[in-house]
């Protein structure tokens, strides 16, 4: 069932409990085609839940997820969709083309390992086995992974963790290349200098959207010049 | 050197196993469980061999000797006439009948006692238990008979003919058919399993789930996968068995290997459920004590099932491996093939047990990602 095409990722009303715990308390979003979607908030706010719901390893307990138009569930569509985890997910004792090869043939789409390794610039590493990498080296590995199969959607967890400031600058001129081809990316982070990269942002605290706009917006919104500042105003305005 | 760094590691070590609940629970539960159930296996009083008297004698040493046969307790004797002893050897409800000829009495007198003893054969032990049974209650009824007569103490040399084998068949010939099974299920359940906890914990599996592939393609491409690998092993051990160790094999090498190959598909989904319940490789070997011996105890690879005590012979009888090695054996020791009503029985059984082995495996993916 197909939706507004405008929107890559569209989130009505999500609710995910865990035991006692309330991860997403009704959440409602929208993430356009082609633009960079920056999840703004500390650690345990429910970011990588909400992640985790979009490619359908979480199911809400309540609220509807639609995934580039299709209403998740959805096993299909999840051959469109690029996910990179926290922790570099690969296979250690395999190379980097290797991990490549095969996260491309489970996507079931049709995907290039030269011009992911091309991406990430590790096209002289292809053959290096994985465990013999540097933790930077895995992160442009696990990167590639996520978009080997060319997908329209991207959904990147914390991905510059523990990488160095050079190469965070490296990746988010990738990002921006893959946006200029009109792929959308949700992004999680609690680095404001990332924030500032994303064209729109979400603030979530305690499992709900507290503000959403660009950087510009949201400080105008807090009345504040710095997005730390505005963030951390805006967080606390409402009540836990 | 110093006692203060040295116990901080012996105080921290100690500290990590309170916390580890699981392997305290397996280093004082698990040499329990196994030394109760070879308790059970050892001494349990479970059935001794079954075995049949047709007495013919005319004379009063067959009606003698097949008395001492019914008291004896090492046996369990019953009398019976020729043709269903025959019948009930060959369905394997006896492990032996014994023959005491009409002039036995008579032939006694003269110095020889010549009783035929027909064993089933395919296990030495039980094989044994019969002849020795026959020969104690020949000794003592003849003893008692002539006793002050004045006639000597005639020799006991009974004509044993074996259904299966024969008397070169060894306690390797007698394991060597389950053992072939045995070590292919048991390596490959901790590789599968160990492969399969490493997918979850270093966060692989979540980028499968996230991905169009399906539970069941998942659990099947390694079953393949597997597979293949135990199919290679089990043809070398198969190959080495019978051409390196001589083990004794008079049935089809087809078929074993068929047996075999159920066998691993068994232990392949087997390993991926149980990784499930573990969260470090560490705790996957725990599976080996808890899961593995208890089946190679209970499974008749070292003492014949029908020797347990009942209780112990119902779970006996929901063990995949019980029904895989019953089958080797009778392919390799009596020659069975695919005709043979227990070959089918034990091979569907397996059978089962993959289908179940293989859904279980696939609901634990669900479980691991909801």
């Amino acid at each position: 069932m197909s939706t507004d095409l405008a929107f890559a990722v569209e989130v009505d009303g999500v609710v995910k409990r865990f035991g006692r715990q309330l991860a997403l308390d009704g959440v409602a979003l929208r993430v356009r085609r082609g633009e960079v979607y920056g999840l703004l908030g500390p650690n345990g706010a429910g970011k990588t839940t909400l992640i985790r719901c979009l490619v359908g390893l979480v199911r809400p307990d309540a609220g509807t997820i639609h995934v580039l138009g299709h209403r998740l569930p959805n096993l299909g569509v999840l051959g469109r969709v690029g996910y990179m985890t926290q922790a570099a997910a690969l296979y250690p004792d395999l190379s980097v083309a290797e991990n490549l090869r095969f996260f491309a043939a489970i996507s079931g789409a049709d995907g290039s390992v030269d011009e992911a390794l091309r991406f990430v610039d590790l096209e002289d590493r292809r053959s290096s086995v994985v465990s013999t990498l540097s933790g930077g080296m895995r992160t442009r590995v696990s990167l590639a992974c996520a978009l080997v199969h060319r997908p329209e959607l991207l959904l990147l967890d914390e991905p510059t963790v523990g990488v160095d400031p050079q190469l965070r600058v490296q990746l988010w001129g990738r990002f921006r290349d893959m946006t200029a081809n009109g792929t959308s990316i949700v992004v999680s982070s609690h680095v404001m200098d990332e924030a500032e990269r994303c064209d729109r942002l979400g603030l979530i605290r305690f499992g709900r959207l507290l503000a959403e706009g660009s950087a510009d917006e949201l400080r105008r919104l807090a009345g504040s010049d710095r997005l730390e500042d505005a963030f951390l105003r805006l967080s606390e305005e409402v009540p836990a | 050197m110093s006692a203060r760094r040295t116990l901080a590691i012996t105080r921290r070590l100690l500290e990590q196993f309170r916390r580890d609940r699981r392997t305290l629970g397996l280093l004082f539960v698990a040499p329990v469980l196994i030394l109760t159930l070879f308790y059970f296996l050892l001494r349990g009083g479970g059935g001794q061999p079954a075995m049949g008297v047709v007495n013919q004698d005319q004379g009063p040493l067959g009606a003698a000797v097949t008395q001492e046969l019914l008291n004896s307790r090492s046996v369990q004797a019953s009398e019976m006439d020729a043709p269903s002893a025959a019948a009930r050897l060959r369905d394997g409800q006896l492990a032996g009948y014994v023959v005491l000829p009409s002039d036995f009495s008579a032939a006694a007198r003269q110095g020889t006692i010549q009783p035929q003893i027909h064993v089933e054969g395919s296990e030495p032990g039980q094989s044994g238990a019969v002849i020795q049974a026959t020969g104690a209650a020949v000794a003592t009824a003849a003893g008692s008979l002539l006793r002050g007569t004045g006639v000597a103490a005639p020799t006991f040399s009974p004509s044993v003919t074996y259904l299966h084998g024969g008397p070169s068949l060894d306690s390797l010939d007698y394991f060597g058919g389950a053992f072939v099974g045995l070590v292919v299920f048991f390596l490959v359940f901790v590789v599968t399993c160990v492969a399969f906890l490493r997918e979850r914990s270093q966060g692989t599996l979540e980028r499968l789930m996230a991905s169009p592939l399906r539970r069941s393609e998942i659990v099947i491409g390694y079953m393949l996968a597997f597979t293949i690998l135990a199919l290679v092993q089990a043809l070398e051990v198969l190959v080495f068995s019978l051409a390196v160790l001589h083990v004794h094999n008079a049935g089809n090498v087809l078929l074993i290997f068929g047996i075999e190959t159920l066998l691993v598909l068994v232990a392949v989904n087997l390993g991926i459920f149980l990784s499930t319940f573990a969260r470090t490789e560490f705790q996957a070997v725990q599976f080996i004590p808890i899961v593995i011996v208890p089946q190679i105890l209970l499974s008749g690879v070292i003492l014949p099932v029908s020797s347990e005590p009942g209780w112990l012979q119902a779970i006996s009888n929901v063990l995949p491996l019980t029904y895989a090695v019953n089958g080797l054996r009778a392919v390799m020791l009596k020659g069975a093939d695919l005709t043979w009503p227990s070959v089918q029985l034990d091979a569907a059984v397996v059978a089962a047990f993959c289908v179940l082995a293989l859904a279980g495996a696939t609901a634990t993916l669900r479980r691991q990602v909801a």
